[in-house]
């Protein structure tokens, strides 16, 4: 009888380990790969993610596949999550925050020039994901669109007789926006005529539209193109006039310039006439957009007819030139281009990388190749208003941010920041400096050219001192 | 120590088989003494520590002396070594071997005691009778038991975590998946660095006053509000204490952003001056050291007063009106009434409250970050003028990715926190004399 029991017992044992084994397998078998993918919020706030999910879902269907949304903070830090497996499988993310990563070696390298956008996307955004990692060079990321801060005015706002008195050179361009220098002139009357309005407005100590001014007269974050955080040259060569410039342009405008309070009401200030023209990056697009409408809607027009007049209004331009002198209070011959330089501005290329964690990153290159094909950057292109890095994208796209970004890219004008870790450390210092520069610009207006040059040594000193100083 | 050696000496002598069963193998001596129940989950004890000690406990050991010799590189797929992740498992360890000594010493101790019952002819309580005990005579232990756990894990573990973090080179370009080594650097910098020292002290002397003034104020206008609204004159204290407590309810960082809008340079204050004739006033500006730290100061009375109104308020009720009536019949002024009879009653009673409103006062991140975390200060290391301690931690830790130095500060900030409640409090009446009011 015991035999049988014990035997019975094996039995049912056996057939047990038999069925856990084999629902194991069954399991492992129809296990699905599962693709986190990191966006940005306005992508997600906008529908736009879901768009791309959905399609690339589609497409692989029969694959036992899905990409979902990471659902994780836009800015969650792969170095710390990615380790213990909480990372995301794909990042969409500015260059220096992608870039990052490579030194912990925690995005994985890209075969570019084997991806379907290689030949599409100019070299100086590939540039921005480049990095060299155990002698060899290597790419960690894949531009998918240009950040680049452009000039924003309203048309209906210049003087009714620009093209007799404010267009000197001819060119049927309004001079305020084409030269710092009449742009400063124009902003000066009308502030003379109210000292509620502004000509030109801006947050003069965001690090990220006011750097360029810097960079027109020679200052650069880091030497090496970008890439030697021991050489820090804000205050390199003439950097000091660009200096001037941003303490000058606080002359025109009052103690706001120094806070974020252009920035926080900027839309609604250019919309009800308080400011002429600002500076800002194309996703803002949207909304300048939307407020101008709204403030034509409430002056009576239908909202067909403010939407149409809000977008013939609101021009988007490459920034003015700065003069070459340096001097944007001075009355420069616009007719002489020798006197003129292009200003530069600091730009970023987002794009999508992989996570050296990423146990699926076959598919996860899949994913990359699917969100950069032309027809997905065209969709995000019209969903967001971003400027795509592909360039047979560009042709297709209605925006005339399109068209200055990209050739602002190709030409060096947009100088792409830095793809290395030490990025983090410089925001603080410069806001803080600029801060400095545009409260006396604004208000006691004491400061000398020898002044502001210390303000910018005193900016790079404590760049060098927050990524060196423990570090040695 | 003799004493102690001669204790030990006399033990071990006098001690029996069962002792030095359980000495060998925890659990065989409680088997002797016939308490197998109890014998088995000792002995079980003992293989769960063995087969934990054997599986990683002394890997982790080590590791925690090594933080790691072998470099992950996720490119080449090699796993490596995590360091941080090695102190925390090392830290585990430790106390785990804590956690066996201890276990290791009572089974030892139980077995003499009982043996000695034995010997004495006496019954031995058996496991269900030890259970019993627990369930009963010693039921704090029982319900002490997860409570404690939770505290050494989720407290003391990230507590001592922290404090060897400020004995490693952790932080800047030394973050996983390179190697961190212990190192003493941290704090050498602290005292070393001449910029550095100079900004720790700056920063130390204006935490100081800010927690000490901040304190203060918030405590007396907090008392002054509960007094005005406790007098009989009031009409409408419903209404009026309302108005603090809805103050309270609203989340401190909304409060803290609405005000630094109300204070930016084109918030609503500033439209009011202008409207008015004057001039924008740059309240939060990278030259507005006082003016920021005053508004900073009233932005905490504001978030602070009211929870310390309420408190006094119920205090103020328990203070029994017949010593106002009697003081009344003594001719004593309202002041002297207030000094000798409300102050030290509220005082006593509401000590350790002042001591947790001065340490939160003294790491009272917020005001500042929200307020003015992107200016930087001449004179200053990567810090600004109204920054406190945990700010400029804060800075060090997260903007600059600096964690040992960070680590290195809030210890020196535990230590003033800690020196400073604890000789407060260990003078307090409320220490001293814990029965007056009982």
């Amino acid at each position: 009888m015991k035999r049988i029991i014990s035997l019975v017992l094996a039995i049912a044992m056996l057939t047990s380990i038999a069925c856990i084994l084999s629902s194991c397998n069954n399991d492992k078998d129809k296990e699905q790969i599962v693709i986190r993918v990191l966006e940005n919020d306005f992508a997600k706030k906008n529908g736009y993610l879901q768009v791309l999910l959905d399609a690339f879902n589609e497409k692989y269907k029969d694959y036992n596949v899905i990409a979902v949304d990471a659902d994780m903070d836009e800015y969650s830090d792969l170095e710390n999550d990615g380790p213990y497996g909480y990372g995301p499988d794909v990042l969409y993310q500015a260059n220096d925050v992608l870039m990052k990563y490579v030194d912990g070696h925690h995005i994985y390298p890209i075969d570019i020039e084997a991806l379907e956008c290689y030949d599409q996307i100019p070299q100086n955004a590939w540039d921005a994901y480049k990095a060299e990692a155990d002698g060899k060079t290597v790419y960690c990321g894949v531009p998918v669109n240009v950040q680049q801060p452009l000039l924003y005015y309203r048309k209906d706002m210049l003087p009714a007789n620009w093209e007799t008195e404010w267009n000197k050179n001819n060119n049927d361009v309004p001079d305020m926006v084409e030269f710092w220098n009449e742009m400063y002139r124009y902003s000066a009357q009308i502030r003379q005529n109210d000292k509620s309005k502004f000509g030109f407005a801006l947050q003069l100590n965001n690090e990220y539209f006011n750097s360029g001014f810097l960079f027109s007269y020679g200052g650069y974050v880091f030497g090496k193109n970008n890439t030697d955080d021991t050489d820090i040259g804000l205050s390199n060569g003439n950097a000091k006039l660009g200096a001037k410039v941003i303490w000058d342009l606080a002359g025109i405008m009052d103690e706001k310039c120094a806070d974020d309070s252009f920035t926080n009401a900027r839309t609604t200030m250019l919309a009800n006439g308080t400011i002429f023209a600002t500076i800002c990056t194309p996703d803002i697009t949207t909304n300048f957009l939307k407020d101008l409408a709204l403030e034509y809607q409430n002056q009576g027009l239908s909202e067909a007819e403010a939407n149409a007049k809000a977008k013939e209004n609101l021009v988007i331009a490459s920034l003015p030139m700065l003069p070459a002198a340096g001097d944007i209070t001075a009355n420069v011959d616009v007719t002489d281009s020798s006197l003129w330089t292009r200003q530069k501005t600091m730009g970023g290329i987002n794009g999508y990388g992989i996570s050296s964690y990423s146990e699926h990153k076959d598919w996860a290159l899949k994913f990359v190749e699917f969100a950069t094909s032309a027809e997905m950057v065209q969709k995000r292109a019209e969903m967001l208003g971003i400027v795509p890095a592909r360039g047979d994208v560009i042709e297709n796209i209605d925006n005339p941010a399109t068209e200055i970004t990209y050739n602002n890219l190709d030409d060096g004008t947009l100088v792409v920041m830095p793809s290395i870790s030490a990025v983090k450390q410089i925001w603080i210092p410069i806001s803080s400096g600029f801060k400095q520069i545009a409260t006396d610009g604004c208000t006691d207006r004491k400061y000398t050219l020898n002044d502001l040059q210390a303000i910018l040594e005193t900016i790079d000193d404590n760049i060098y001192k927050a990524i060196h100083t423990f570090s040695e | 120590m003799k004493n102690k050696i001669k204790k030990l000496a006399t033990f071990f002598r006098e001690s029996g088989k069962e002792t030095y069963a359980s000495m060998a193998f925890m659990g065989v001596g409680q088997i002797l003494n016939g308490q197998f129940g109890k014998g088995m989950l000792y002995m079980l004890t003992e293989i769960a520590f063995m087969l934990y000690f054997g599986f990683t406990g002394i890997t982790d050991i080590i590791g925690f002396f090594t933080l790691g010799t072998n470099k992950a590189d996720a490119w080449a797929g090699i796993v490596g070594d995590n360091s941080v992740i090695m102190l925390l498992r090392g830290i585990f360890a430790w106390i785990a071997l804590a956690g066996l000594i201890w276990m290791y010493i009572s089974n030892i101790k139980d077995a003499h005691f009982y043996a000695e019952e034995k010997h004495n002819n006496k019954m031995l309580p058996s496991l269900k009778n030890d259970i019993s005990s627990i369930l009963d005579k010693n039921f704090y232990k029982a319900a002490l038991f997860l409570p404690l756990l939770g505290v050494a894990v989720f407290n003391i573990l990230p507590i001592i975590f922290m404090i060897l973090i400020a004995f490693t080179n952790y932080g800047g370009k030394i973050v996983p998946p390179e190697l961190v080594d212990w190192t003493f650097d941290s704090f050498k910098k602290l005292v070393v660095l001449g910029e550095l020292s100079q900004s720790f002290v700056k920063i130390l002397g204006w935490n100081l006053l800010w927690a000490f003034a901040s304190t203060l104020f918030n405590y007396f206008a907090g008392l002054g509000l509960a007094l005005l609204y406790n007098k009989k004159c009031v009409k409408g204290k419903a209404i009026w204490r309302a108005f603090p407590i809805l103050a309270y309810a609203i989340p401190g960082f909304i409060t803290l952003l609405a005000f630094k809008y109300m204070f930016s340079n084109g918030g609503p204050i500033n439209n009011i001056i202008v409207d008015n004739g004057g001039q924008i006033i740059d309240f939060l500006g990278i030259n507005s050291k006082w003016m920021a730290r005053g508004i900073g100061f009233f932005i905490n009375a504001w978030l602070s007063v009211p929870s310390i109104m309420l408190l006094a308020t119920g205090v103020l009720s328990n203070i029994n009106n017949d010593l106002y009536e009697a003081a009344d019949i003594d001719g004593a002024s309202s002041f002297l009434q207030f000094r000798k009879i409300t102050l030290p009653f509220v005082i006593f009673s509401t000590t350790p409250v002042l001591i947790s409103q001065f340490i939160g006062n003294f790491n009272n991140f917020g005001v500042f970050f929200f307020l003015r975390s992107d200016v930087l200060s001449d004179g200053y290391f990567l810090a600004s003028d109204t920054d406190l301690l945990i700010n400029w931690l804060y800075r060090m830790s997260i903007d600059n990715n600096y964690y040992a130095i960070g680590a290195a500060i809030s210890l020196v900030i535990f230590a003033i926190t800690s020196i400073v409640s604890l000789s407060v409090y260990v003078r307090s009446a409320a220490y001293k004399k814990e029965d007056t009011f009982r």
